[in-house]
This record gives C-alpha cells, structure tokens and sequence, in this order.
C-alpha cells in the first residue's frame, strides 16, 4: 500500500500520444491542468463543474473529462489528446471532416470535441443524426450552433469507411 | 476549480482499503470520481485521505448467478448499458453523457446518493439488494432500506458498497423515462416501470419515482390499481395516484407544483412505452 501525505508529491507516469513522460504532483491536482503544464495545451478548461467537455481526452480507450480525472489516479494510464492524432502532419479523417464542413469558429471546444467524435465514430461507425447529437451532448459549443459539427462528424464517419484500412494512430 | 489538499492511498487489496478507511475518519473512496471530485473542486468537502480503490478488482464484475444479476460496485454506467439487464440497462444509459458513462459506477452513484439520480428509480422498482462490505465482514440490505434519506446511505465508516443484486426480469415489460431540460443533465423526473404481462392482463407491476423526494419510492396504489385490469381508464388512474408518492421541491429544475403534473405525464408515458415494447 502506498500512502502519499497531503503536502507530498509523487512521481507519475502519463503515456501521452505514444510518448511516456514522468511528472511530480500533489494528490490534488486534475489531469487537465498537468496535460496543459506538459504542453498538451490543446486540452482546454472550459468550466469547473463537469458540463462542458472541452477537457476531452481519450484515457485507456474510453473519452473522459480530464477535469474530473485527478492526475495520480491517471498514473500508469495511456491518454491520447487531439496533438495526437494528425499523423506526420496529414490530419485524420475526422480533423478534415471539421475543416471542410466549418465545424469550428473560436476553436476553444473543437479538440474536446474532435477527440469525443474520436471515441464516437470507434464506438459506433455508421451513427445516425440522433446518435451523433447524443454523443456529443457532453461537449458544449458556443459558436457553431453544432449543426456543421454534426455534418463533419457523418461525413468522418463516411471517410473512416471509405478506407478500407481502418486509420491507425501512433 | 482547484480541490482542497488532501493524502491520497493506493491500496494493494480490499482489505487494506477497509482497514485505512475505518481507521481514518474522514477518509473518502474514489471510485468513478464523477460526484466526489467536483465535490472536491467546489470544496463542499475536505477529506483527509482519498483511497483509491478504482483499481481493485474485487469490486469489478458483472455476472449473471441463476436468476440475478450479481454489479460489482465499480462496474461503469458505460458497462451497464452494455449488459441487456432489462431495466437497468436502459436507466443506466440515461446518465450524465457519454464521458460520464465512461467513469461513472453503480457503487458511487448509490454511495452518494443523490436525489435525483437515475439508477434509484430502477433499483427500488427491482427490489435490489445491496451487499456491504466491511473489515469485520459482509451484510446484505434491501436497497429500500439502505437508502436512508438524500445523501445518505447506510454505511459506516470503514464500509464499502460492495455489490447490487437484482432479479433477472426479462419476462417483464419495462421503460425508464427521464425528462431533463437538456442530454446530459440529471432528471427533472424520472419514472422506471416494470410490467409482467399475461395476455391482456398486467400480473406484477413496478413503478419507482426519482427527482420528486428525498429518495427514490415505490408508487404501491397506482401498481395496483394496473393488476389485472390495465386499460386506458387504469393507466389514467395510476398516473393521477403516482401523486400520492410525489413530494417534490420547486428548484432550479422547475417549481413543485409542474413537477408533480410532468410526473403524472412521465408515468403514462413508461406504462404505455412499456406495454408497447
């Protein structure tokens, strides 16, 4: 058993986008502000009360809030955030779904948003309209009015298809 | 935002999880994390050790034994949506929204206890039952019971939910209806219903109120009023009797006096989606 004390810090160890990285912190600290502080700044606070998803990373295969993750409970875990996903500098399919069909204005919830179509598109290839707005409905966006991020997420749903060869990261 | 400083313990078992927990007083499990730490992000509480017991695999299983279904207390809503337990299943993806599924479990949201939680609605109209454990030992309680008051359930400290046990009720009809201002929030109201259908005739039914009390309740008058003789004059009946049950409190969510007329509609809603299915 191992015990840290409240004014203590610990070493972890994040596998983020592939690469693994060694962070000391106390208990009290939220994996998104740790992301953020090792350059992951992609991953954005957009409240402080679990509504707004714009903190969305991808953790041991399943989409998460990192704002309600603490970053010693994510130790030994493997995250993935949007900085990960263009591959050599070609985007994935669902980040040129988002440039061809406008899905993004100020662009402050579009990488929460990207990486919760990441995890929805996994889940469910071939979603209908319903789908994609309930899977979605835990990233919210003050300026599309979600419409055009709907039209992106059928039309990466399309292409990821198309591809006989299921795109693969990392 | 930013959580009160506190010790944090990775447990190698269950039982140095027990033994930490009830030596220390004010030490708090973390299981999902998805109501204890934005708790601890607003600092309504100030424990002095989280300890961590996400990883103890003794509180992670689902499995069918018989006619029941034995939850491991860490099972996520994510894996209960996915396991076909009629009832639960469905209630289970009504909460929060999809990140929320992902980490969210069983054994939390019944150890918090909020009232206005989806699972409640299901699990008093299922008669579950939930199995505590402590050092000295398990106790198994009628989820009725264990239900205390909002908040509050029947643990002390040094105690773990361990399990929730329902009936396997796949020859009955069923619908949980939720309705929420938006995908994604808690229930405004929320009605499960349980239907064993005979032809025509209703032998057994199940209706559990969420969001309208201090805890989840069982509306016993407008079930009985259904045996046997459901029609569209009995549906009316019960829906107007659910009242009887119905005690809610004018919030944010909006005033008692609508919430008790959009449970009268929320009930009519689950007996006819549930005579459909």
């Amino acid at each position: 058993m191992k015990v840290i004390e409240n004014n203590e810090k610990t070493k972890i160890h994040l596998k983020i986008n592939g690469n693994v990285y060694e962070y000391e912190t106390e208990p009290r600290r939220l994996l998104v502000h740790v992301l953020r502080e090792l350059g992951f700044t992609g991953v954005h606070v957009g409240c402080d009360t679990s509504n707004c998803g714009a903190c969305t990373v991808i953790m041991n295969g399943k989409s998460v809030k990192s704002c309600t993750v603490l970053a010693v409970e994510a130790d030994g875990s493997e995250i993935l955030t949007v900085e990960g996903l263009a591959k050599d500098g070609k985007l994935h399919p669902i980040q040129e779904a988002f440039w061809e069909k406008h899905a993004l204005q100020c662009g402050y919830c579009t990488p929460g948003m990207i990486m919760e179509a990441y995890w929805l598109l996994n889940e469910n290839p071939n979603p209908t309209e319903t789908e994609i707005r309930e899977g979605i409905s835990g990233n919210l966006c003050r300026c599309t009015g979600y419409q055009n991020i709907v039209e992106a997420i059928k039309s990466a749903s399309q292409k990821l298809r198309i591809n006989q060869t299921p795109y693969q990261h990392q | 935002m930013y959580p009160p400083k506190f010790g944090y313990v990775f447990p190698d078992n269950l039982n140095e999880a027990l033994e930490f927990l009830e030596k220390h007083d004010d030490s708090k499990a973390l299981a999902g994390g998805h109501s204890l730490i934005p708790m601890l992000k607003l600092r309504i509480i100030r424990p002095s050790y989280l300890v961590d017991i996400r990883k103890l695999n003794e509180l992670h299983y689902l499995k069918k034994e018989g006619d029941e279904y034995a939850i491991g207390a860490l099972s996520t809503h994510y894996e209960i949506s996915k396991a076909n337990i009629p009832l639960l299943s469905e209630t289970a993806s009504k909460i929060g929204d999809p990140q929320v599924r992902n980490m969210g479990t069983i054994g939390g949201s019944a150890s918090h206890l909020d009232p206005s939680a989806d699972y409640p609605a299901a699990l008093i109209a299922m008669d579950a039952k939930v199995k505590i454990v402590g050092k000295n030992g398990e106790r198994t309680e009628d989820f009725s019971a264990y239900d205390k008051d909002m908040f509050s359930p029947d643990l002390n400290q040094g105690e773990l939910l361990k399990e929730i046990r329902v009936n396997d009720f796949s020859s009955y009809k069923f619908s949980y209806q939720k309705l929420e201002k938006r995908a994604g929030d808690f229930a405004i109201v929320g009605v499960a219903v349980l239907l064993k259908m005979e032809g025509e005739e209703a032998k057994d039914v199940r209706i559990g109120l969420t969001a309208v009390n201090t805890k989840a309740v069982r509306a016993y008058d407008a079930e009985n009023i259904l045996k046997d003789k459901i029609n569209e004059k009995t549906i009316e009946e019960a829906s107007n009797l659910v009242l009887k049950y119905a005690n809610p409190s004018s919030d944010i969510r909006g005033s008692a006096e609508y919430k008790k007329k959009v449970t009268k509609i929320m009930t009519k809603r689950a007996i006819i989606e549930a005579i459909r299915r």
